[in-house]
């Protein structure tokens, strides 16, 4: 972990101050840092990252506590920070695979031509459509890719740069030609499940892809829109390779760290410890920030690292906002679904539906094997109940990653979906509901892995209230705001405030309620970074962020 | 609690697979120089290229196909299904002929092309490159056929070159010797052959049950040695290939359904199969599309090309007048038996339609650690480089 | 004899269809598979006299374009019809009425979410007439629209904007959005709550939370969103439609199915009756669904993704019709006869209608069914004591099949909901007739028996209805085209599909005569 000053009752000014050193926060900070300002990121935990953590909870054995694997990472920021020589290093993973209740397995197979086996092994027809599923894909993702670091503009305003954005992005549509632009329209309006059921037919392939349609999102694989999320897990890439994900060398507090000691060089400095008690406002102008303990810090640019609900409604004066943009704010849909185990391992368990040694341990693992399956751990979601069944994503980074435990000791990462953030009846999730949920998902587990129980070392239970109580992600939501395209591009957070500025002059938001939203992409703190430095009248840094401030 | 019992499968194998004939091809092949073919361990050349390019053109050779897609099309509707998948009329063919051919998206633009096999009006086999099994099934849907994948139960070899007939004439494949250029003959053993390759010389193609296929090997090598037969690589049939003037999905043009960029596919007209679409057998897959591009004309257009000098112009590009930039090699090689050097290009309209002459391909020389470029003079020839009589001789000649 | 214009199915599309062309000067048959035409808008009549609306049981108020070009008020349909009040269920007794302007419990006490249901509806539905000239028109052409075009949509765009920058905000904010948080963003669940999201999935497969649904509602909201039955009941829109036809001087053949659509070089040129006569024409609109109308014509005339995109139409229908015959007008617990005069819904809220989808997924019915119901006899008493409901979620796709033993389970669940709002309802039942996804597809051959002859949600809407490529009523057969509900802007009694198609086919004519 980085060390920092975070010392009581201090006081400064600065030209910016961050709110919260999430990985967001983080770049943003160093965007500014890097552009010559007196950078300050104020974290209420006493270690740096947000939910990109590497904790050690049990003696011998690193975390990723909350995200756990990375490809969204813009390889634009990586370049412009230096990431690397940062230290930060991502591994793509190979394979992974989905369980069957009949003991056999469905592996997503890296190498082209085991997978089409694989493929083939469970359906002949789908081996074939597997070639135009991934096309499809691939022009959306061809499409999507380069908006990622585009402010989007604003549809209703008359200003040349927005109408000029607006432009551009009708054009880029156009370009397509007939036939892809309805193929677009559909699949940004598409469920995940409906999509999937076009080109396969094997149920338990569908049940695999489908996975990323749901990740982090109050919705199932039969709501219209998944198609998009999918979309989102997708568009991410690891040195070029689109679609693939990774492991961070030392769990994903490694891009943190890159981050932070990229901001630091550039001269900036983090203070954890105490979180933000109130913005300080003078005449709808931020002035600075107070935070729990009293210190005092000023600057007239403030950026904000949580989400738009926590800003406004928590750390801004209720009279500093009009109520139509409180109201706005407070209908922004931020929905717990999901929750966490991490796990530390006595050894390697085992799955026997695999093959010995398989390469697919080395990947995501699911036990979800079909849609209506999936679906039904949603309807369990609607009314306040953790999924009967739940869908997981299970990997063990320490087969590959030496640096998190112990030679021959494993840690297990297990994201559970669904789970929600109120259970129903008002039941605390503080209490034996921890743990009852915990069983579901160990139980499902053990299903597949025999003797999966005996091997736990230790383990940490992450319910959506865990999540928000520690990382201070509202509703423990992941993406810091439902991917549903009433809150994306120029919705995203609130229409009229989808270019990082807020009502308040000088207070920005940089986190993943800004578009182009959640998980460990980057993309907002840096485009927030660019939307401030073009307020201030400096240029933008870096070369690797393309997109022009709005 | 329940534990979900070992199951007895253990998924994939893994690697490469051995074709049928892996067990021959594996001691012959004394370079140990192997490549994947679509998932087969399938070799690039055994001793040497060249002796395997000469062997093609003077003697026989196998070159051991069956990784290639082999599809049966069979049932009521099967000369119905064909029709309405590939651009050419399989109605007009006869039973046991084989019609090399293309077919199209609902765009026009070229998926693939591959060898039609007739056996009856209701027993159809093509034969391609790139699996095909979802596309066929989409043309198939709503007909009455039965589409099965036969290309893990069909081993083929081809056995090219001009003493191929020969071969075949002592293995006892009797009758053979009236078989024309794209006839289908069924021996015994499950053995059928069709006169059929992708040398531009004699030739023929044995496909047989793969239980069979180890017979089949030794029956005609045994026959074969006196006739000089020998097993070749892809290396040296590559060479063959473009000397024919056939063109390679995925290497001189992008197959539509490969495609990212809706803007690569291409036409049959731009890759000069105009011949090959018959618009006057009623409907068929993209003809609405082909009918307005063949109004509007193309936009591309593969050719030949002659280049001075005797260094192949790999992926190189193609200018109008060492300036304007006109189109890109796909298929290079200096041809030892035509003694040209020859390329395919894809060039963009105008050039190599409406505009011919004055074209240039770059060509890089490595000399010695020191980089050269030099413009080349191109001229646009038929790009059926290598053709002899002796093709389609029938009877053909005893060697 | 010649027509310049065959039109495939007598529903009410078809009519109109055939309506708009005769009025052009074109000589048109109509051909009818059904003892009469109407499609889904037929009669159930019970032995002891009393009569239903077999499967519609009201209609959307259609709009005054399609009222005067058509001819409509001639023939009884005036756009005058007073819309139907709305009666709101309550398990807790608390049943709330909306007539007109007004929305009040069914005793007479305010609500207390009136004001702000008032306020959604009003906003919801300056929106849907924001996109009205959208719905009553083809669909836009995303690429090599005409300029006429680009004007119109650069008018929509125009005329969003002039909803003031915040409400065009909220209007791109909802467009896309679902119904569920719509509404409970701005108030609790209850009954009241549970009103916009039943209009907004009624006849559809898809619950209330569903992204999109937004979209479903304000094309639904459209002149106002008001229900109406018009004097005479359902069979005066038939009749209305019907007779506005032959006015223009369409020939309707009824008892004529059609067993295959003839072409001649990729021309469309007839088609062919189940007696075998082959009647020849100039063009052929279909207004049945676009599977059928390929079969029809031949698989092998389409290019095989055409086919596959028609495959992937999702048309598995989610509602069922339950008609009873009582032998008294039933009496619902707290509720005037006026009161119980117009639609009655059971929703008991969004989450209530959510919970209800649940079941129809995975091919299984609902606990308890929820419904629109209307008492035909309340506003014309010749209909008799007969109550007519629609009845959701029902899966087309019923695990284990729709056997009578499934039948008489759906009408028991039925029967049960009604008795608590009415109590003797169930003793009161002379008749049933209980007709599922699969009755109403085998009767009406509306594909999965859905009503829109496809699912009406976001990726199946405007430009990408039915399918892309098809959306502008012209199939890739030249002189053939789609007029039935599976094109923009799908069901109800509207007709618009009919007046879009025909409007299109006029369309390309006048451009054929100018070149």
């Amino acid at each position: 972990m980085t060390e920092v000053s975070g010392k009581n009752g201090k006081a400064g000014r600065y030209d910016a101050i961050v709110v919260g050193a999430g990985h967001n926060g983080l770049t943003a900070g160093a965007y500014l840092a890097k552009a010559g300002l007196k950078t300050l990121i104020v974290e209420k935990n006493d270690y740096i990252g947000g939910a990109a953590v590497s904790r050690e909870l049990h003696e011998g054995w690193t975390y990723s506590n909350c995200s756990y694997v990375c490809s969204l990472l813009r390889p634009e920021v990586a370049r412009d920070l230096e990431l690397g020589r940062h230290g930060l290093q991502v591994i793509p993973y190979e394979g992974g695979a989905t369980f069957l209740n009949n003991g056999d397995h469905f592996g997503s197979y890296a190498e082209h031509n085991a997978f089409r086996r694989e493929i083939q092994r469970h359906s002949p027809i789908d081996a074939d459509a597997y070639d135009r599923y991934s096309r499809y894909i691939m022009r959306q993702c061809r499409f999507i890719r380069p908006l990622l670091l585009r402010t989007p503009p604003d549809p209703v305003s008359m200003r040349p740069k927005d109408l000029q954005e607006m432009m551009f992005l009708l054009k880029r549509f156009h370009d397509l030609g007939a036939r892809e632009m309805a193929d677009m329209l559909r699949f940004w309006t598409m469920s995940v499940g409906e999509f999937l059921d076009e080109f396969f037919e094997s149920e338990v392939l569908k049940a695999h892809f489908a996975g990323s349609g749901i990740i982090g999102t109050g919705l199932g694989v039969y709501s219209p829109g998944t198609a998009y999320v999918l979309l989102h897990h997708y568009m991410g890439d690891v040195d070029g390779s689109i679609g693939a994900w990774g492991f961070t060398r030392g769990g994903m507090g490694g891009v943190s760290k890159a981050l932070s000691l990229a901001f630091m060089e550039a001269g900036g400095e983090i203070v954890t410890g105490s979180g933000i008690n109130h913005f300080l406002t003078e005449n709808g102008q931020v002035s600075g920030v107070v935070l729990d303990n009293g210190d005092v810090y000023e600057a007239s640019t403030v950026v904000s690292n949580m989400d738009v609900r926590r800003t406004f409604l928590e750390h801004v004066e209720e009279g500093e906002l009009d109520g139509d943009f409180i109201k706005a704010v407070k209908r922004f849909k931020i929905r717990g679904s999901s929750g966490k185990l991490n796990i530390a391992l006595d050894s390697l368990p085992d799955f026997p539906a695999l093959p010995p040694n398989s390469i697919l341990m080395q990947g995501d693992m699911h036990a979800s094997e079909s849609l209506d399956e999936l679906e039904r751990a949603y309807d369990d979601w609607k009314v306040g109940k953790w999924s009967e069944e739940p869908y997981f994503d299970m990997l063990i980074p320490s087969q590959i990653d030496p640096t998190l435990t112990h030679p021959g000791k494993h840690m297990m990462t297990v994201f559970v979906q669904y789970a929600p953030y109120e259970l129903a009846g008002g039941e605390s999730w503080n209490g034996p509901a921890r743990q009852a949920f915990a069983d579901t998902v160990i139980n499902k587990i053990a299903r597949h892995s025999p003797g999966f129980r005996d091997k736990i070392v230790h383990m940490e239970v992450r319910t959506p209230w865990d999540i928000e109580n520690e990382v201070g992600l509202t509703e423990g939501n992941i993406f810091q705001g439902e991917l549903t395209f009433d809150q994306l591009l120029f919705n995203r957070p609130v229409p009229g405030y989808a270019q990082y500025r807020s009502p308040i002059k000088g207070l920005y938001l940089c986190g993943s309620s800004a578009h182009p939203g959640g998980g460990v992409m980057a993309a907002p703190g840096a485009n927030a970074a660019r939307e401030v430095l073009s307020d201030m009248g400096r240029a933008a840094v870096g070369n690797g962020v393309m997109g022009r401030a709005a | 609690m329940s534990v979900i019992k070992k199951p007895a499968m253990k998924g994939v194998q893994r690697g490469l697979s051995p074709t049928p004939f892996h067990d021959f091809l594996a001691p012959m092949n004394l370079e140990q120089s192997w490549m994947d073919w679509a998932g087969f361990l399938s070799p690039r050349h055994f001793e040497s290229i060249e002796s395997e390019y000469f062997a093609i053109r003077n003697q026989a050779t196998v070159f051991d196909v069956s990784p290639m897609r082999k599809y049966r099309i069979a049932g009521p509707d099967a000369l119905t299904v064909m029709n309405r998948l590939v651009t050419r009329n399989v109605a007009k063919m006869r039973d046991n002929r084989v019609a090399y051919s293309i077919w199209c998206d609902e765009d026009g633009n070229v998926i693939d092309d591959g060898t039609v096999f007739r056996f009856t009006a209701t027993d159809f086999r093509l034969c391609c490159q790139e699996p095909q099994f979802s596309w066929l099934n989409d043309v198939a849907w709503g007909f009455d056929v039965e589409i099965v994948d036969e290309s893990l139960d069909v081993a083929g070899l081809s056995l090219q070159g001009p003493t191929s007939y020969a071969v075949l004439k002592a293995a006892g494949f009797n009758g053979v010797e009236t078989m024309k250029p794209f006839d289908i003959r069924h021996f015994d053993d499950g053995v059928t052959v069709s006169r059929t390759g992708f040398t531009g010389d004699l030739g023929y193609e044995l496909w047989v049950p793969n239980d069979k296929a180890a017979a089949l090997w030794q029956h005609l090598f045994a026959a074969g040695r006196i006739h000089g037969l020998k097993p070749v690589g892809y290396e040296a049939v590559e060479m063959t290939r473009i000397e024919a003037g056939l063109l390679l999905p995925g290497k001189d043009f992008q197959s539509s359904h490969h495609a990212l960029r809706s803007t690569r596919g291409r036409t049959p007209f731009e890759l000069g199969f105009g011949w090959m679409v018959d618009f006057g057998k009623g409907h068929f897959n993209g003809r609405r599309a082909l009918l307005k591009a063949k109004e509007t004309g193309p936009r591309y257009m593969v050719v030949g090309l002659d280049i001075d000098g005797n260094k192949p112009a790999y992926d190189a590009l193609v200018y109008h007048r060492g300036k304007v930039e006109a189109g890109h090699v796909t298929s290079a090689l200096w041809s030892p038996t035509c003694k040209r050097n020859l390329a395919f290009a894809m060039l963009k309209a105008p050039y190599g339609i409406g505009v011919t002459d004055d074209l240039f391909v770059e060509i890089y020389r490595d000399k010695e650690g020191k980089w050269e470029k030099g413009l080349a003079r191109a001229r646009i020839v038929n790009r059926r480089f290598f053709d002899y009589p002796r093709r389609a001789a029938t009877p053909p000649a005893l060697y | 004899m010649q027509y310049d214009t065959i039109v495939i199915g007598g529903g009410h599309n078809g009519l109109a269809a055939a309506t708009l062309l005769a009025k052009a000067g074109q000589s048109v048959l109509v051909l009818e598979k059904g003892a009469q035409p109407g499609g889904a808008v037929g009669v159930t009549r019970f032995k002891d006299g009393g009569s239903v609306p077999r499967y519609a049981h009201s209609t959307i108020a259609l709009g005054r374009q399609e009222i005067s070009d058509l001819g409509l008020s001639r023939h009884g349909l005036t756009g005058r019809e007073a819309p139907l009040s709305t009666l709101l269920l309550s398990d807790d007794g608390r049943h709330v009425y909306l007539d007109g302007p007004s929305v009040a419990y069914a005793d007479g006490a305010a609500h207390p979410d009136a004001a702000g249901f008032t306020a959604l509806r009003d906003r919801l539905s300056r929106f849907a007439d924001k996109l009205a000239p959208l719905v009553a028109a083809p669909p836009p052409q995303l690429e090599g629209g005409d300029w006429r075009e680009i004007v119109g949509l650069a008018g929509l765009a125009f005329g969003i904007r002039r909803l003031g920058a915040v409400d065009s905000r909220e209007f791109m904010r909802v467009l896309l959005s679902n119904v569920y948080d719509t509404v409970l963003d701005e108030m609790d669940d209850s009954p009241l709550a549970a009103l916009l999201g039943v209009d907004a999935v009624l006849g559809g497969r898809q619950g209330p939370r569903a992204p999109g649904t937004v979209l479903t509602l304000l094309q639904r909201l459209r002149n106002g969103g008001n229900r109406i039955v018009p004097k005479g009941g359902m069979a005066t829109v038939v009749d209305a439609f019907a007779e506005a036809a032959s006015a223009a001087g369409v020939t309707i053949r009824c008892k004529t199915g059609v067993t295959a659509i003839l072409t001649e070089d990729d021309r469309a040129t007839g088609v062919e009756t189940e007696e075998g006569e082959r009647i020849t024409c100039g063009r052929v609109l279909s207004s049945l669904d676009p599977m059928t109308t390929i079969r029809l014509t031949g698989i092998g005339q389409f290019d095989a993704e055409d086919v596959r995109r028609v495959r992937n139409i999702r048309t598995r229908g989610a509602a069922a019709k339950v008609n009873l015959s009582l032998s008294a007008m039933p009496s619902f617990t707290g509720v005037s006869d006026k009161q119980a005069s117009g639609r009655i819904l059971t929703a008991q809220g969004l989450g209530d209608l959510e919970l209800t989808y649940n079941a129809v997924k995975y091919g299984e019915m609902p606990e308890t069914p929820i419904m629109e119901i209307v008492l035909p006899g309340r506003r014309d008493a010749e209909m008799g004591a007969t109550l007519s409901a629609i009845v959701q979620y029902v899966p087309y796709d019923l695990q284990g099949g729709w056997t009578d033993s499934a039948k008489k389970t759906l009408e028991s669940k039925v029967l049960d909901r009604l008795e608590g709002f009415a109590p003797g309802l169930t003793a009161s039942v002379q008749e049933a007739e209980v007709l599922t996804p699969v009755d109403i597809e085998t009767e009406t051959g509306a594909p999965g028996g859905h009503w829109h002859h496809g699912e009406l949600i976001a990726d199946q809407m405007l430009m990408l209805r039915p399918v892309p490529g098809m959306d502008r009523y012209e199939m890739p057969v030249s002189g053939m085209y789609l007029c039935g509900a599976s094109t923009h802007p799908g069901g109800d009694v509207t007709g618009l599909p009919g007046c879009n198609a025909a409007r299109q086919v006029l369309k390309g004519l006048k451009k054929r005569a100018a070149a």
